[in-house]
C-alpha cells in the first residue's frame, strides 16, 4: 500500500515517438503550454520501438509511471509500427494489472504532432493521477 | 499382443537399421518408477530401451535444438504437446521438416508422481503402470489399482491436443481428448482475475519470491529458443544477476510476455519449477486476453501462421485509452 | 538431555523466538523452506529436505559485500564484518549439518571469509534426526547416518509423541539451559527410544551405492566417452546447483547507481555458459558437456584431492528436483558400482 508523503512529486517516464508526440511536446513548448515537470521524456524513433523490458526496468528504477506515447492508428512514420504497438501493450497492459500495478501507472496514447493541447492535457491528467495514487513501490529494485 | 513400449522400440528399430534417421528421441526408464527421461537412441538394439509409461512427460523436441546439425535426420517420438513443439520450431525458423522424421504417440495424459505418492504414505512404491484408465501401483504391501484420471498431471488435465497434431508415422490409433479441458482452461485465471489488485501483488510477490532463477522454465521451453536469450546477455545485462525479488519480477514478467501468442500450453515450465511457482497463470492469461482482443489464436497448430504479436489488423481493438 | 511433547512444541519456538532469530522448515503454498518462525507458522517437521538448503544462513543467495559514495571523496563500507545476526536453525536433517562441515573447509579456510565466519558462528543449529529416509536418500553413500549430526550443536530425535534433545556442543548446552522452562528432562528410557529411532531410520535407508574409490577412478576419466552420453539430456538450468547443499560457487557483481553502489555476492552455477565465458570471447567450456563434467567432477574428484571428502551428503534433492532426471546418483552408481 502507497503511503502519500506531503508535497509528492511523482517521476513519470514518457517514451514519445519521434515523430508525433515528441513534436506534441514541442508545440505544446512553443504554444507556450504548461504541463508538469515530473514528466521525464525519452524520445524513441517510433512508439513500437519501446520495449516491454524498458517499461519494467523504468518501475525498477524509480518510475512512479510510465507513460508510451505514438501516432495515432493509421498515421505511423514507418507504415504500421504502431499497430503492433497497440497489440502488445494492450496484453503488456492487462498483464501488468492482472500482477497487481494499478492501471493509472502505465499508460499508452496516441497524440499526433499537431496536438500539443492534447499533449499538456495528458501529462497534467497522468501527474495528477499518480499524485493522489502516491509513490510507486511495486517492482522497486531493493537498492 | 504388442505391447505399446514394444510398438515404440519396433518403429525405432525400424527407423534405424533402414537408415531413414541416425538418431531416435524417445523415452527410457531410469532409477526410480517415476522418472522416463529422454532418451537419445542411435542403434538399433539400444532401442529396446524405450518405453511409453504413466511418466514419459517430458518434451524431447527442444534436443533437437542440439543435434540437427550433426545429424542428417532424426526421428522423434512426439504426443500431442510435443508436435506443437515441433511447429512451434519450425514457425521460429530454427527446424527445418525434412530434418525429422515424427512418430506421434496418441496421448491419454501422463501422471503426477507426487499424487501417487500422497496416496500411499509411508509405504515404497516400485513400480506404477497404466492399463486403460486405471493405475496399478506396485506397493511394498501389494498392489493397488487407482483410477488414472484422479492422478493425471494438472497440466494434461486441460489438454486440448492430446493426438500430435504433426506427425509422419501414428503409433497407435488417435485418443479423444478429456472431456471439460475446455471449460477448465483458464478457471485457474479466473482465480487470480478475482482477486482485489493489492491482493495479487502480494500472491505475485509471494510466488516469484520462491524463485531460485535456475532458468528450468526457460530452458525446457520450446517458445524459448533465441540463439542467445536476452537474460544471459553480459552486456546490456538486462537483469541483475543477484537475486532481488525485482529483478525475478522483471525476468518472469517478460519470460511470459516472450512467449504471449508463442506459447502452445505444454506446461512444462509449472512441471520442472523447482519451487512449483504457477507459471501456467501467466503464461494463460497472455493467451486469454489475446484470444478476447484478437480472436482466438492456438500457438504450435500451423507453422505458417504468423503469431498474434508478430501481426495485427487496422481494427484491432486496444486495451487502453484510444480518444 | 532433555524432552518436550511434540503439542507443546509452539510453546518452545515462541520461547526460542523470543531469545534469538528462529528458522525452522515451514511451508507456504505448499512448498517448505527455512523461514523465520512467527506466530501462527506452519511449521513442518516431517517434510525431509527444505527446497533451498540452509547453506544460505552462512551463505546467503545474495549479499552485499561492500558499500561505496562518492562526492568528494570515496567513501566504502565494509559490509562483510557486520554480516549475520544471532540465529537458531531448527530442523536441518544430518545431510544438511554434514554439508556445514564442507562449506566450511572452503570458506574458513585461508583466507577466512570474514561474512561466513560471522553467520557461522552466530547460528546455532538445532538438527533434526530422520526417522523415515525417502527412496531418494543416499546419506548412506558417504557414511552419514540419518539418525545423527555430529556437527549439530543439538540433536533433536523424535521418538513419536516426543521430540528428545541433545546438546552436542558447549553452544547447545547454552541453548538448551535457556529453555528450562519447556523442556524436561529425559530417562533412560527415552535414551533407548532415541537409539531404536536412530537404528530404525538406517535400516529404513534404501541400500546406497557405495562411494568408495571414485576419486581415483575419475582421475583417469576427464577425456572419458563418458561424459559425451551423459550430459546430452541436461537442459543447463541451475537447479541442481542451487538446491545443492555444498555448491558454493559465487560471481561478483556491480550494482552502481548514480553517485553510490554496491558490490554484490551472489550464487553462480558452473552449469550456465556465461559461468566460465570471458570477457574476450572465449569459453573454455564451449557446451554442456564440459559443464556437466565440471559439476560431477568437482564433487568426486577435485573436491576430495583437495579436501579429503566428497562434496556430496546424499540428500537426494538434485535427484527430486532435476527437471531430466540427471542427478549425481546416477553418476556414483555408473561409476563406483550399483548396489
Amino acid at each position: 500500500m502507497s503511503v502519500k508523503p506531503e508535497g509528492f512529486e511523482p517521476l513519470i517516464v514518457a517514451f514519445c515517438c519521434n515523430w508525433c508526440s515528441y513534436a506534441g511536446a514541442d508545440l505544446a513548448g512553443t504554444s507556450r503550454m504548461a504541463y508538469p515537470t515530473n514528466v521525464r521524456i525519452i524520445r524513441v524513433p517510433c512508439s513500437s520501438r519501446v520495449n516491454p523490458s524498458f517499461i519494467i526496468r523504468a518501475f525498477q528504477r524509480g518510475a512512479d509511471a510510465v507513460l508510451v506515447a505514438g501516432c495515432h492508428p493509421g498515421d505511423c512514420h514507418y507504415h504500421s509500427g504502431n499497430f503492433f504497438t497497440r497489440r502488445r501493450f494492450t496484453v503488456l497492459k492487462q498483464m501488468l494489472e492482472y500482477m497487481g500495478i494499478e492501471p493509472e501507472r502505465f499508460q499508452v496514447r496516441w497524440i499526433s504532432g499537431s496536438e500539443g493541447a492534447k499533449f499538456a492535457s495528458v501529462m497534467n491528467n497522468i501527474t495528477a493521477e499518480v499524485k493522489s495514487l502516491g509513490p510507486n513501490r511495486k517492482l522497486r529494485d531493493a537498492r | 499382443m504388442m505391447g505399446q513400449s514394444e510398438k515404440l522400440q519396433k518403429i525405432a528399430a525400424e527407423a534405424l537399421e533402414q537408415g531413414q534417421v541416425t538418431m531416435v528421441l524417445g523415452w527410457c526408464k531410469k532409477d526410480f518408477w517415476w522418472q522416463a527421461p529422454v532418451a537419445f537412441i542411435t542403434d538399433p538394439a539400444s532401442a529396446a530401451r524405450l518405453v511409453w509409461d504413466p511418466f514419459t512427460v517430458y518434451n524431447p523436441v527442444k534436443y533437437l535444438l542440439d543435434n540437427h546439425h550433426c545429424h542428417e535426420k532424426i526421428g522423434v517420438f512426439v504426443k500431442g504437446c510435443d508436435s506443437r513443439a515441433v511447429n512451434r520450431l519450425l514457425q521460429d525458423r530454427r527446424l527445418e521438416r525434412e530434418k525429422v522424421v515424427l512418430f506421434g504417440v496418441p496421448c491419454d495424459g501422463k501422471t503426477d508422481a507426487a499424487k501417487i505418492k500422497a496416496a500411499f504414505p509411508g509405504r515404497k512404491i516400485s513400480a506404477v503402470s497404466r492399463v486403460d484408465e486405471k493405475l496399478l501401483v506396485d506397493t511394498d504391501s501389494g498392489t493397488e489399482t487407482l483410477p488414472a484420471a484422479g492422478y493425471l498431471l494438472d497440466k494434461c488435465q486441460t489438454c486440448r491436443h492430446p493426438n500430435p497434431v504433426v506427425y509422419d508415422v501414428l503409433a497407435w490409433e488417435k485418443v479423444e481428448p478429456r472431456p471439460g479441458v475446455d471449460d477448465a482452461r483458464f478457471v485457474r485465471v479466473a482465480a487470480v482475475e478475482q482477486k482485489e489488485l493489492e491482493e495479487r501483488y502480494a500472491y505475485w510477490l509471494r510466488q516469484f519470491d520462491r524463485c531460485l532463477r535456475c532458468f528450468a522454465c526457460r530452458n525446457v521451453c520450446a517458445a524459448c529458443n533465441c540463439r542467445t536469450c536476452i537474460f544471459d546477455q553480459a552486456e546490456p545485462r538486462w537483469i541483475g544477476k543477484a537475486s532481488d525479488l525485482a529483478d525475478t519480477l522483471n525476468y518472469q514478467i517478460i519470460r511470459a510476455f516472450h512467449v504471449a501468442g508463442r506459447c502452445f500450453e505444454c506446461g512444462e515450465c509449472e512441471r520442472v519449477c523447482p519451487a512449483d511457482i504457477p507459471l501456467q497463470e501467466l503464461n494463460r492469461k497472455l493467451i486469454k486476453d489475446i484470444n478476447e482482443y484478437f480472436g482466438e489464436y492456438e500457438a504450435g497448430l500451423d507453422p505458417n501462421d504468423k503469431p498474434p504479436l508478430g501481426t495485427y489488423r487496422g481494427e484491432d481493438p486496444a486495451g487502453f485509452d484510444e480518444s | 538431555m532433555k524432552k518436550i511433547a511434540k503439542t507443546k512444541l509452539v510453546e518452545l519456538w515462541r520461547q526460542l523466538a523470543s531469545e534469538t532469530g528462529l528458522y525452522l522448515p515451514i511451508a507456504s503454498d505448499g512448498v517448505v523452506n527455512f523461514a523465520r518462525w512467527q506466530e501462527g507458522a506452519e511449521v513442518d517437521l516431517e517434510a525431509l529436505n527444505t527446497l533451498l538448503p540452509a547453506k544460505k544462513f552462512f551463505f546467503p543467495q545474495t549479499e552485499t559485500v561492500l558499500k561505496y559514495s562518492f562526492s568528494d571523496d570515496l567513501v566504502l563500507e565494509d559490509c562483510a564484518g557486520k554480516a549475520g545476526e544471532a540465529l537458531c536453525l531448527f530442523g536441518a536433517r544430518p545431510c544438511e549439518v554434514a554439508s556445514f562441515s564442507m562449506l566450511d573447509r572452503v570458506f574458513l579456510g585461508e583466507p577466512v571469509d570474514e561474512a561466513y565466519r560471522r553467520r557461522r558462528e552466530l547460528t546455532t543449529v538445532i538438527a533434526l534426526g530422520c526417522n523415515d529416509p525417502d527412496e531418494t536418500c543416499f546419506c548412506g553413500s558417504f557414511d552419514i547416518d540419518p539418525g545423527k549430526a555430529p556437527g549439530a550443536d543439538v540433536l533433536a530425535t523424535d521418538t513419536g509423541d516426543e521430540l528428545v534433545l541433545v546438546a552436542q556442543s558447549a553452544k547447545g548446552e547454552e541453548l538448551l539451559s535457556l529453555l528450562n522452562g519447556v523442556l524436561e528432562e529425559a530417562t533412560s528410557g527415552d535414551e533407548n527410544k532415541v537409539k531404536d529411532a536412530q537404528e530404525k531410520a538406517k535400516a529404513k535407508l534404501p541400500p546406497a551405492p557405495p562411494a568408495g574409490g571414485l576419486m581415483e577412478k575419475l582421475d583417469g576419466m576427464f577425456e572419458d566417452s563418458y561424459w559425451d552420453l551423459l550430459y546430452q539430456r541436461c537442459i543447463a538450468c541451475g537447479t541442481c546447483t542451487y538446491i545443492c547443499p555444498t555448491c558454493h560457487c559465487f560471481d561478483i557483481q556491480e550494482y552502481p547507481t548514480g553517485s553510490r553502489g554496491e558490490r554484490i555476492r551472489c550464487w553462480d552455477s558452473c552449469m550456465y555458459a556465461d559461468f566460465t565465458q570471458m570477457a574476450g570471447g572465449h569459453n573454455p567450456r564451449p557446451t554442456q558437456k564440459e559443464r556437466v563434467r565440471q559439476r560431477f567432477m568437482h564433487k568426486l574428484n577435485y573436491f576430495p584431492r583437495q579436501h579429503g571428502e566428497y562434496a556430496c551428503v546424499g540428500c537426494g534433492r538434485c535427484v527430486r528436483k532435476c527437471p531430466v532426471n540427471l542427478d549425481i546418483l546416477e553418476v556414483i552408481k555408473d561409476l563406483g558400482g550399483a548396489v
